[in-house]
């Protein structure tokens, strides 16, 4: 089957070059291995965590950029940035939406206790970045395991409180089987009430990320109202309910405009001739079925989904072949001490580009003319010590479908 | 750490490596306990029973060793959506760990033998297609239910499928098509005794694409089996079923199909799992009917001669639709029909999982899982919903009593003329 634009991976960066497919009309395919990080991470927007909150976001960038330029944001530019988030923010309509504060970053709580700085937060988590010394009452459930509310509570000076609720009393629950608990309103009233029987003067209260799946907003406003006071999730260990939000949205939102969402198939080989992909091939045993384009987006991710692989000496790029921009040899790839203050050369490695996102040689020519690369797998960032994470995903997911498209096929050697 | 993945009856599995491609077996390891299989697991989601495919599938397997006694007491609660193989970025063929955990847990054991009849349902269709009308009436009745329920454990709140007669076989008989290419059709049991018209949509759709389709010979496809752990069975099922079928692509005919479990069956599992020799070959060649419609769109070849239906349907894409890894056809296509929209649904799974859902032990586990699905419905409000799935229909009629149809017959009322039955 033939298709306007394939896209290989299916984490932010790849669902958001599906997006930007879709709105300009074309015929998307998109495969993926799996959910792809969404499930894993808080699901917080970080665009530039690392700098401090004092300045607008854009002011913060601009210098970034002239500071940077081999980084994946200074290939993207100021502009077409900011039309990526918003492209981004305008699939959550409210009351589930995306929210900026005063600009710039902001602090908000995790699930160790912390703060962290971030710079878009939906609409559940945004009562937390009020949070101050003695004005909050964390809360945990007794039988959820991979949150502690005491000791969160502790390291953010506020109290904490675990719930023993007869539906999860004695037993252990899950993420999503609490999650759903609470979107069931006989639950949360019950909840609720415990929760204000504990309250004294604090003004929010702070909840594990699971006020539901499907209406978090609803679940946020019954509970304030029983409570009487703000309420707020934080995220916490996978699985990422926020993060299964955001997939569930863009999987809704791609397939009711027709695109093809091949979810749980990777591709097994790549059809190359000359300097172009010529298809896909997606095993699944013991059928092998083909897709063609001319224009594939790669968005495989780093080393957890596959989309970079090591072995002893070296990291690969196993679906196209790409050359790895990486440490010249292997003991160049971590600092001596794992919480060094300067970041692992390792995480800097990936597949180098041009502007337009494409693979480039060190003569700085094209590896392959169709194929644009998106995300994570791209090289000179430091995703954990900058913050940016989701800030790169969404950025070059976008542009890298907006370069493709303007790609035209003219023929074995041509290209715009 | 084990080191052999117990094989029930010496069959040979192969699992998937990183790469979801055929691997050795030792895949268990290439877990990395990353719990997104956690967040799409809907057994985990409604019930502390079930401890989740992470800790029941590659988790376990770390303490199975083929000599050693089954600590699985919950494995049977795994009810085979594979949505936790689609969604593991490390490829681990979480479903089928858990299937072969099973199978050795019911030997062990002992399986019951209300699960020997749920899986030889089709022993019986014949009968109860012959004498619908008494066979129905009987599955209707209370103290027949209430008997199932005590002396089986058959649920008794599960409403049972009635026959219909004459049977789709019956029916072809007296209706043969004609057309310029050949085409064969692997009905299913559900279709030939319980829901004739989806075999009859099936057959005038392809007509009407000028098809002339024949019913090779054909059996039960042996999931019900597979499920309840009965390697054997299901093996003997498609050692019978894949000698007509390779006879029928060797002559140059593909096959379709319009269950998507029965297809998935035979496509997927009869290869490797159940080493069926010729099945590889025959997989080449047989397809869901909405991608073989869509292959026929590709090529320009598909009749969209469509008349106007005005409806308000939604969609819900079966579990064993999207383990076929070809999309969502039926919604591609469907949405060429003037006038029609169609709202894809937004949930995972129906509950059912096949003979999982009449198992009084598990009734309430499925009806949760239906809830959410029952919801999602709900705040579509269509008029009629569609599914590719007998059982997800079964389910979606049982909890929310709406008219459910497979979209084939969708597609034909807006070919022709004659109406949905």
């Amino acid at each position: 089957m033939h298709y306007d634009i394939i896209i290989i991976g299916m984490g932010l960066s790849g669902l958001m070059a599906a997006k930007t497919a879709v709105e300009m009309g074309k015929k998307v395919l998109i495969v993926g291995k799996g959910v792809g990080s969404l499930s894993l991470f808080s699901n917080t927007i970080d665009v530039l965590g690392s700098i401090s909150n004092k300045m607008t976001l854009i002011d913060i960038l601009s210098q970034w950029i002239k500071d940077h330029p081999k980084h994946p944001y200074a290939k993207v530019g100021l502009r077409e940035m900011d039309q990526a988030l918003s492209s981004f923010t305008s699939l959550f309509p409210p009351p589930y939406s995306f929210q900026t504060i005063g600009d710039g970053n902001w602090l908000i709580p995790t699930g160790v206790g912390t703060l962290r700085p971030t710079y878009l937060i939906p609409s559940t988590m945004v009562p937390g970045s009020s949070l101050k010394e003695g004005n909050g009452l964390i809360i945990g459930f007794k039988g959820f395991k991979d949150f502690y509310a005491s000791w969160v509570a502790q390291q953010l000076k506020c109290r904490g409180f675990t719930l023993s609720l007869r539906d999860v009393f004695r037993q252990e629950i899950t993420a999503t089987a609490l999650s759903r608990l609470i979107e069931k309103k006989g639950f949360r009233e019950r909840m609720g009430r415990e929760i204000r029987k504990h309250l004294k003067a604090e003004t929010c209260v702070g909840l594990p990320a699971l006020l539901g799946m499907n209406d978090p907003c609803s679940a946020k406003k019954d509970l304030e109202e029983l409570i009487g006071a703000q309420v707020f999730e934080i995220p916490v260990l996978p699985p990422s309910i926020p993060g299964m939000r955001m997939f569930n949205r863009f999987k809704i939102w791609l397939i009711q405009r027709g695109v093809t969402f091949l979810l749980g198939y990777s591709v097994s080989k790549a059809i190359l001739e000359k300097r172009r992909c010529e298809g896909i091939e997606v095993l699944h045993p013991p059928i092998s079925t083909s897709y063609s384009s001319d224009r594939y987006i790669l968005a495989t991710g780093r080393f957890i989904g596959g989309g970079l692989k090591a072995n002893e000496e070296k990291i690969f790029e196993p679906i196209f072949n790409l050359p790895v921009f990486q440490p010249k040899s292997r003991e160049e790839w971590f600092q001596k001490s794992f919480l060094s203050d300067s970041p692992h050369p390792i995480h800097q490695a990936g597949i180098l580009t041009d502007p337009s996102f494409r693979a480039v040689d060190e003569k700085g020519e094209w590896i392959l003319e169709n194929v644009w690369i998106a995300g994570s797998i791209l090289s000179h960032h430091h995703w954990v010590d900058e913050k940016s994470r989701e800030g790169i995903e969404i950025t070059t997911g976008y542009m890298a479908a907006k370069q493709a498209l303007k790609y035209e096929a003219r023929g074995a050697g041509h290209a715009v | 750490m084990p080191s052999a993945l117990y094989r029930p009856h010496g069959f040979a599995v192969n699992g998937y490596s990183m790469n979801k491609e055929p691997w050795s077996n030792k895949n268990a390891d290439v877990c990395i306990r990353c719990a997104t299989c956690m967040a799409i697991c809907p057994v985990s989601r409604v019930t502390p029973l079930f401890p989740g495919p992470k800790q029941a599938g590659p988790g376990a397997e770390r303490f199975r060793r083929p000599d050693d006694p089954p600590v699985d007491q919950w494995i049977d609660l795994c009810i085979g959506c594979h949505l936790c193989d689609m969604v593991c970025s490390s490829g681990v063929n979480i479903s089928e760990l858990n299937l072969i955990a099973k199978t050795k847990y019911l030997d062990e054991k002992g399986r019951p033998f209300r699960d020997w009849i749920l899986s030889q349902i089709h022993l019986f269709s014949w009968f109860g297609s012959l004498f619908s009308h008494v066979a129905n009436r009987l599955l209707r009745s209370p103290i027949i239910k209430w008997m199932l329920d005590s002396l089986f454990s058959i649920d008794r709140r599960r409403e049972l499928p009635l026959y219909q007669s004459p049977t789709f076989r019956q029916w072809f008989r007296g209706n043969p098509t004609k057309g310029n290419r050949k085409i064969a059709y692997f009905y299913g049991c559900y279709t030939n005794t319980n829901e004739v018209d989806v075999g009859k949509a099936t057959v005038q759709v392809l007509e009407a694409n000028d098809f002339e389709v024949f019913l090779p010979p054909q059996r039960c496809c042996g999931i019900p089996m597979l499920s309840n752990g009965d390697f054997e069975g299901a093996r003997r099922l498609g050692l019978w079923n894949i000698p007509p079928l390779l006879h029928t692509i060797r002559s140059g005919s593909d096959i379709v199909f319009s269950s998507t479990s029965c297809g998935h069956m035979i496509k997927h599992e009869y290869s490797h799992l159940l080493s069926i020799p010729g099945a590889e070959e025959v997989a080449k060649h047989l397809f869901d009917i909405f991608d073989f419609l869509r292959n026929l769109k590709e090529n320009d070849g598909l009749n969209t001669k469509f008349k106007a239906l005005s409806l308000k349907t939604a969609y819900f894409a079966p579990c064993h639709l999207r383990s076929l890894g070809i999309g969502l056809p039926a919604f591609e296509i469907l949405r060429l029909i003037p006038g029609l929209q169609v709202d894809p649904i937004d949930a995972d799974c129906c509950g059912l999982g096949g003979t999982f859902g009449f198992k009084k032990e598990k009734y309430e586990i499925s009806q949760e899982i239906g809830k959410d699905l029952a919801e999602a419905i709900d705040g579509l409000k269509p008029e009629i919903v569609l599914s590719d799935c007998e059982g997800c229909r079964m389910q979606i009629r049982h909890l929310t009593g709406l008219k459910v149809l497979h979209p084939i017959q969708i597609l034909r009322d807006a070919l022709i003329f004659s109406k949905t039955e």
